[in-house]
């Protein structure tokens, strides 16, 4: 791979993180209300004095720029993203470390399944352009693609959860659960995972299997696929060695760019089934108004993304020669 | 009239009537699309819901005007059931429909204008300009706007108040988001026109513009906006979609108006008194079933427009 794409790729994913960074900044600035009083709320008396003595504390009186705008960057830099209101005497940085785990086993397991699940349904359907599969695989994504993971959610709890009561509708695990061993434990996790894994792979799934169709479509109409046809080869051959590869690509990309609505899954999916990650975290600081943990979210999230982006073009880069400009 | 020299009145006649042929060619060839008309079905029979929601079910019903029982399954009375004070689903979800499709349509035109202007005057202005105006779309593209719009949301309303102010029929809050959406979902709106006006640029009635003395303004507004208005259409209605879903995942998740249910809003409340714990699908069900619905349909009919419209697609079949 050059070495100026990678570099150009790094650069421009760095320049977008310092943007996020600044636009963090201006968005704590443009909050109504005095930040000292924002950090004085619930004090009973405020006198002058206090109110003085507290902006001088917390750096207010300094110019905005470039004094506070220097201390916040190097505060963030070394992750000091502040202090929750509401978790009170807890920085932001410890109650995103509680909460970011959860997420993490939900989401990346829901990826996996949904990638493996819609890539194969996608391809299959491709393949069996206009097959019974295709027909109902097709309208099935659409319909997906169309329900909010949330309502999927709700739907999935009423039914499994509720009426035939197959699977815990609450929680990572059952509340004063004691278990006899670390399987056990396992088995409950795994227990509550089923329902909210479900609704983010069957959220996913849609998505995938329609963008990796269209792909496997305008693939066999290359030249190389009448090639290999040509040259005798058969079918699964054709698909898995020759077609499969290529419309992987574009995919590639979608699975990225998707990261970005997926996080907007990921925090209403949680609320449904109270899974105790970043999304139910979120909402519980909208509601309070709990701005530092707010931002934080915004800002682990919105690194995560471009990350997660910058990791894509590189891998695209590895696989097709031909964007390295 | 190939001899001689057409007069104003002929010119702006013989305008009119190959407008007018276009249309009909195009709404032929549409109603050829059996996906793009189920679509457009689907959409005329939410748009009369939402033109007069009172003419289907009455005024929207409050805590006070509530008179069903709590948490009532369907009866012959409350054809779809009650809320968890009482008030008729049916009613709910039609009101609904007004809201979520107002502001849909509302967010759709803020993030379409903003989309469109930005990638008509990056494309055909070039250079430095379009360098950063690029730049800033693509920070749009890449951050996980939603999260952007979640905190947004409270902090412009902090700002501009809760007033009882309405905009369109819609109250304030509620206007708060159509803007977030507007401008946090422009980004691909302009990647797209941008791309068509960059190859618009270099069409021959564009230099003959320029050499007849046109400035940019003019020929942006006079020979590139008129075509790509197809595609601003095309986009435009998948736009909605997207802002229907986006408003509902943020009502979703408290940032609503209890006074102006949206689609999303009556999700929220069903979730909050625990329906889908208690078995009471009929409150979660009818305005899920909408926005599915819509957006299917907004979905179906957009990806027909697409086919038909899109330059890029026609030359391709």
């Amino acid at each position: 791979m050059g070495g100026s794409f990678v570099l150009h790729r790094i650069g421009v994913a760095t320049a977008t993180i310092v943007a996020i960074v600044m636009l963090n900044f201006v968005l704590f600035r443009l909050m109504p209300g005095s930040p000292e009083r924002v950090i004085l709320h619930g004090t009973p008396r405020v006198t002058p004095e206090l109110l003085e003595a507290t902006r001088e504390r917390w750096g207010l009186n300094d110019p905005l720029f470039p004094d506070q705008f220097v201390k916040y960057v190097s505060a963030t830099v070394q992750g000091d993203l502040g202090y929750s209101f509401v978790a009170r005497g807890q920085t932001v940085t410890a109650v995103l470390g509680q909460r970011i785990w959860p997420t993490i086993l939900l989401f990346g397991l829901g990826e996996i399944v949904a990638i493996a699940v819609g890539l194969a349904l996608g391809a299959y359907s491709g393949w069996r352009r206009g097959g019974v599969i295709d027909y109902i695989g097709n309208g099935v994504s659409l319909l997906l693609y169309a329900t909010p993971y949330f309502l999927l959610g709700m739907v999935l709890l009423l039914l499994f959860g509720v009426a035939l009561r197959w699977f815990p509708t609450f929680g990572m695990t059952t509340a004063g659960a004691s278990y006899d061993g670390p399987l056990d434990a396992l088995a409950d996790l795994g227990l509550h995972l089923a329902l909210p894994l479900a609704t983010v792979a069957l959220g996913l799934i849609g998505q995938y299997a329609i963008v990796m169709r269209s792909s496997i479509v305008e693939t066999l109409s290359e030249d190389y696929i009448t090639t290999a046809r040509a040259m005798g080869l058969r079918d699964g051959r054709i698909l898995r060695a020759h077609a499969v590869p290529n419309a992987l690509l574009p995919t590639v990309s979608l699975v990225a760019i998707n990261l970005g609505y997926v996080v907007a899954g990921a925090i209403t999916v949680e609320v449904v089934f109270n899974w105790p990650g970043l999304g139910t975290l979120t909402v519980e600081a909208l509601q309070a108004r709990d701005y530092p943990v707010l931002q934080g979210v915004f800002l682990l999230l919105s690194i995560s993304v471009v990350l997660a982006n910058l990791l894509a073009d590189l891998v695209y880069g590895l696989l097709d020669p031909r964007v390295r400009t | 009239m190939s001899a001689g020299v057409l007069t104003p009145d002929q010119l702006q006649r013989e305008r009119w009537r190959l407008r007018l042929r276009a249309t009909r060619d195009f709404a032929g060839r549409y109603a050829k699309r059996p996906d793009g008309m189920v679509g457009a079905l689907i959409l005329l029979a939410f748009g009369v819901l939402a033109a007069a929601p009172e003419a289907f079910v009455g005024p929207l019903q409050t805590a006070v005007s509530a008179h069903g029982g709590r948490l009532d399954p369907p009866t012959a009375g409350f054809p779809l059931g009650t809320d968890e004070i009482g008030r008729d689903i049916l009613n709910l979800t039609v009101h609904g429909a007004r809201v979520s499709i107002v502001i849909g349509l509302l967010a759709t035109v803020i993030t379409v204008l903003i989309g469109a202007v930005v990638g008509i005057v990056a494309g055909f202005v070039g250079g430095r300009l379009d360098g950063a105006l690029m730049r800033v779309t693509d920070f749009f593209l890449v951050i996980p706007t939603f999260v952007l719009a979640l905190i947004l949301t409270p902090i412009i309303r902090d700002i501009v108040g809760s007033g009882s102010t309405e905009v369109f029929g819609i109250r304030m809050t509620l206007i708060v988001i159509v803007v977030v959406i507007g401008i946090t979902s422009w980004s691909s709106t302009a990647r797209i026109i941008r791309g068509q006006t960059l190859s618009l640029r270099e069409r021959a009635f564009v230099d003959r513009a320029r050499v007849v003395g046109a400035g940019p303004g003019a020929i942006m507004r006079r020979h590139i906006l008129p075509n790509v208005v197809n595609l601003i259409v095309a986009n435009a209605v998948l736009v909605f979609a997207g802002a229907v879903l986006t408003e509902t995942t943020l009502s979703f998740v408290g940032l609503g108006d209890p006074f102006q249910p949206s689609w999303g809003q009556l999700l929220e409340a069903a979730r909050s008194v625990g329906a889908p714990g208690l078995g009471a699908w009929w409150y979660f069900a009818p305005p899920g079933a909408s926005i599915v619905l819509v957006v299917f349909a907004f979905t179906l009919v957009g990806a027909a427009l697409d086919d038909l419209l899109n330059p890029k697609r026609r030359a391709r079949r």
